[in-house]
């Protein structure tokens, strides 16, 4: 419940940072407007007198984290990046990956050092940009500091489309015999 | 001294040499250095001792019981205990073992207390008593303190813990997060928790306290994050903190006054904490005391090492950057400075000069001095008199080329101009690397023969110096540094020094740095673990290895002996790869992570095909 209940905060943060970022003029992301008021499903199994169904403002990205008898109708809201494919932004971000010592935690290249990679196409806290996005504004709880209000939201959109560009291997099998990178320690 | 710089010149040369070769051709030891005794033991073939060599102080407690990190105030890690010998070892098998339910760097080492043994873990740092004296070894309790999460994130260099001290009944350590705690020992009851460290500016504590006239003695690490390095005395019996002393920063601060007699002229004048740094840099310019502390009752002097200064970025940070990269010598009483030797001023490569300081009596040149004995990240062995800070000799004990030299009229090192990091600029091979000539890994000291047995690491570096800004809570570094194999084809060495006259006397190559601790014994046996997950035993006086086994993990920790109740003698060690080079080096050797699964590192590239991690003590007895 406690995770639910974080993840729908956080949602509701990062989508109040979306609007602040659409009244001050950027390009905003698009809200998938399909977010039904009903609440009731045939599916939805005997509940106790405690438990009585939630609306269906779906926040939540991954199916498998839907409670049963979700009304599949709903979708989820998508928040865009206004930057996603903007090569300038992704050029940008990588410096400011450097210039917010974002580097010295998740290595040059985002190749994990402190903290973890963003080579490995996999993500902790959901890969979506919206979700980029609301780790880097909120911070995360193993020592991910928060950047909201620190820095601008303009700045979290060019980070977060930067280091989801850096997912791009698959390094699931180690077979001994594949590269090597650099690393370095402290 | 000038034999000192000719064997320094002849390292230059060859690191050349053996830089472009490790370049040009993978490293031939990877594939088939790990599991092969005859490879990993090239001891060479000699017997030294020097006699008259005694420890400082003596063992604390019973000299079948391990009570404080080092065995003792003076950090030698000997133990009287002689029951294992070089005619026996070889029958040494595993006793018990026992999992600590946590995957990360097990540094540090267990505390036996009477028919108890207490082990404190990485992150979440929880504490065990187990019950030596009933079969199977059940917990008597198990304590688990509050611990904010977000430690995790800000320490640099994994999420370690080197240990506890045992007195007054309690057990007393750090937490990740700042804190130091107080265990009654008996109950597993929390008796005090004291927050020491601020977590949001990036201060961790991962060091093991000592306890020094009813005062509990503790350091912060940070020295990547920006943090101003203090070291702190907490009364055992309330927490209360009766005294902190920062490392930089103005004299009052520092604890410098009438007492602060340093022994080299640069070292004297008023605020150089403050005075040997731009304008308000020193408040974030590191320090930290994260490493190994010592204590002379005689002279009643604590000494502590302090790390690297921040940032790394040399540029933004002119001047001797006083009191980091040190050796410092305070009043046990009151923490004022006594005298400071600053190890590598105006530091630009990230040596630390936290690295343990074994107290021992030698004699040198005829005569008896009461040593201080270091083997500084910077890749120098120092003999220091304990008293006044004089640097009696300091001679490499690893292959290096940053420096040809110290010069003993003023204690510094005489720096190779090419080898000099600058901001914006790519220096190539430097040796050793950041990681040190030796890191945390503890040496000991056996006054059976003298000799001082020493994990080492042999790497270089390229270090790539960059302007950063202070960002409270984050890295304060301003550099990268890709590290790799040093001259020979190996990666680390366990050796034999002699602290009289700053030699060699044997090693032992390994094909990886060597990042655990040793133990001397009066048996005449001395104990080391590897990162790939051996731990050996070996004849102090040949360096022959005598016996071997294949523990659950690579080991980063340090092996201690101690009498059971049924009378024999056991060795516990731990094994549990991580620090920095099981974490940040390595790259790929957690398997509990699927949202962080990385590519191997270089510098040990096939470090996973040995070893995960995963956190067990093992003991061993005949």
């Amino acid at each position: 419940m406690s995770v639910l209940r974080e993840r729908s905060i956080a949602a509701l943060c990062a989508l109040s940072v979306l609007s602040a970022c659409t009244r001050s003029g950027g390009s905003p992301g698009d809200a998938s407007t399909s977010t039904s008021a009903s609440s009731t499903s045939p599916e939805q199994p005997p509940v106790s007198h405690l438990l009585v169904a939630g609306d269906s403002l779906r926040f939540i990205q991954h199916d498998e984290n839907l409670p049963v008898g979700f009304p599949a109708s709903v979708k989820p809201l998508l928040i865009k990046n206004p930057y996603e494919g903007d090569k300038a932004a992704i050029s940008t971000g990588g410096k400011l990956f450097i210039a917010y010592n974002c580097l010295d935690c998740h290595g040059a290249d985002g190749s994990g050092a402190m903290a973890p990679t963003f080579q490995d196409g996999r993500w902790h806290f959901g890969g979506s940009p919206g979700e980029v996005f609301e780790s880097i504004y909120q911070g995360r709880p193993d020592g991910m500091p928060a950047w909201g209000g620190r820095i601008s939201n303009d700045q979290i959109w060019m980070l977060t489309v930067y280091v989801r560009s850096l997912s791009s291997k698959d390094l699931s099998t180690e077979n001994f015999t594949g590269k090597t990178i650099e690393r370095t320690g402290h | 001294m000038i034999e000192g710089v000719r064997r320094t010149s002849a390292f230059l040369i060859l690191a050349g040499l053996c830089a472009c070769k490790v370049e040009s051709k993978p490293p031939a030891i990877d594939t088939t250095g790990s599991s092969d005794p005859k490879v990993t033991s090239t001891a060479a073939v000699g017997t030294s001792s020097v006699s008259g060599a005694r420890i400082a102080v003596p063992h604390a407690g019973p000299p079948g019981e391990w009570q404080m990190p080092a065995g003792d105030y003076a950090s030698s890690r000997y133990s009287e205990l002689a029951t294992i010998t070089p005619q026996n070892v070889a029958n040494l098998h595993v006793a018990w073992a026992f999992s600590t339910g946590v995957l990360r760097g097990h540094e540090g080492q267990p505390l036996v207390v009477g028919n108890t043994m207490y082990v404190v873990t990485p992150y979440p740092n929880v504490s065990y008593a187990i019950d030596l004296a009933q079969t199977g070894q059940p917990l008597k309790w198990k304590f688990r303190p509050e611990n904010a999460q977000q430690a995790i994130g800000r320490a640099c260099c994994d999420v370690v813990n080197r240990g506890a001290a045992y007195a007054d009944g309690k057990i007393f350590y750090n937490l990740l997060d700042g804190h130091t705690v107080a265990i009654d020992a008996a109950t597993g009851t929390q008796v005090w928790r004291t927050k020491m460290g601020d977590l949001s500016r990036g201060e961790t504590i991962t060091m093991a306290p000592i306890v020094v006239k009813g005062k509990v003695i503790v350091g912060s690490s940070g020295g990547e994050m920006g943090v101003r390095g203090w070291i702190a005395a907490l009364d055992v019996s309330t927490g209360k903190e009766i005294w902190r002393a920062y490392n930089i920063g103005p004299d009052k601060d520092v604890k410098i006054g009438p007492k602060f007699k340093p022994f080299y002229a640069h070292d004297r004048g008023t605020d150089l904490g403050v005075s040997s740094w731009p304008s308000d840099t020193w408040k974030t310019g590191g320090g930290a005391v994260w490493g190994w502390l010592s204590y002379d009752p005689a002279l009643n002097l604590i000494y502590h090492g302090t790390s690297n200064p921040g940032p790394w970025n040399e540029n933004q940070r002119a001047g001797d950057n006083k009191w980091t990269a040190a050796i410092l010598a305070r009043d046990g009483d009151t923490g004022e400075m006594v005298w400071a030797f600053q190890v590598t001023p105006h530091d630009m490569w990230d040596y630390d000069a936290v690295n343990e300081n074994i107290l021992v009596d030698l004699p040198i040149k005829g005569q008896m001095r009461k040593a201080l004995v270091h083997f500084d990240r910077n890749g120098f062995a120092y003999t220091i008199d304990r008293a006044t800070g004089e640097v009696i000799l300091a001679e490499p004990f690893v292959p290096m080329n940053w420096s040809t030299g110290v010069d003993l009229t003023t204690g510094r090192p005489k720096v190779v101009e090419t080898k000099k990091t600058a901001q914006d600029k790519n220096v190539k091979d430097i040796c050793p690397s950041l990681e040190g000539g030796k890191n945390q890994q503890p040496a000991a000291f056996s006054p059976q023969t003298g000799l001082f047995y020493v994990p080492t690491n042999n790497l270089c570096m390229d270090f790539q110096a960059r302007a950063v800004t202070y960002i409270a809570g984050t890295p304060f570094i301003g550099g990268n540094a890709p590290e790799k194999g040093g001259p020979g084809g190996y990666r680390g060495e366990f050796i034999a020094w002699d602290a009289t006259t700053g030699k060699k006397i044997w090693g032992i190559k390994e094909p990886y740095p060597v990042w655990g601790g040793a133990l001397a014994t009066a048996g005449g046996v001395v104990f080391y673990g590897t990162l790939d997950g051996w731990f050996k035993a070996v004849n102090a006086r040949s360096g022959k290895v005598l016996w071997q086994f294949k523990v659950g993990s690579g080991v980063v920790g340090n092996p201690v002996t101690y009498t059971g109740p049924d009378g024999k003698q056991y060795v516990a060690i731990y094994a549990g790869i991580g620090g920095d080079m099981g974490l940040l080096i390595a790259g790929d050797v957690s398997a509990n992570l699927p949202y962080d699964v990385r590519e191997r590192g270089t510098t040990l590239p096939d470090i996973s095909r040995w070893t995960s991690w995963g956190g067990e003590l093992f003991v061993f007895s005949l």
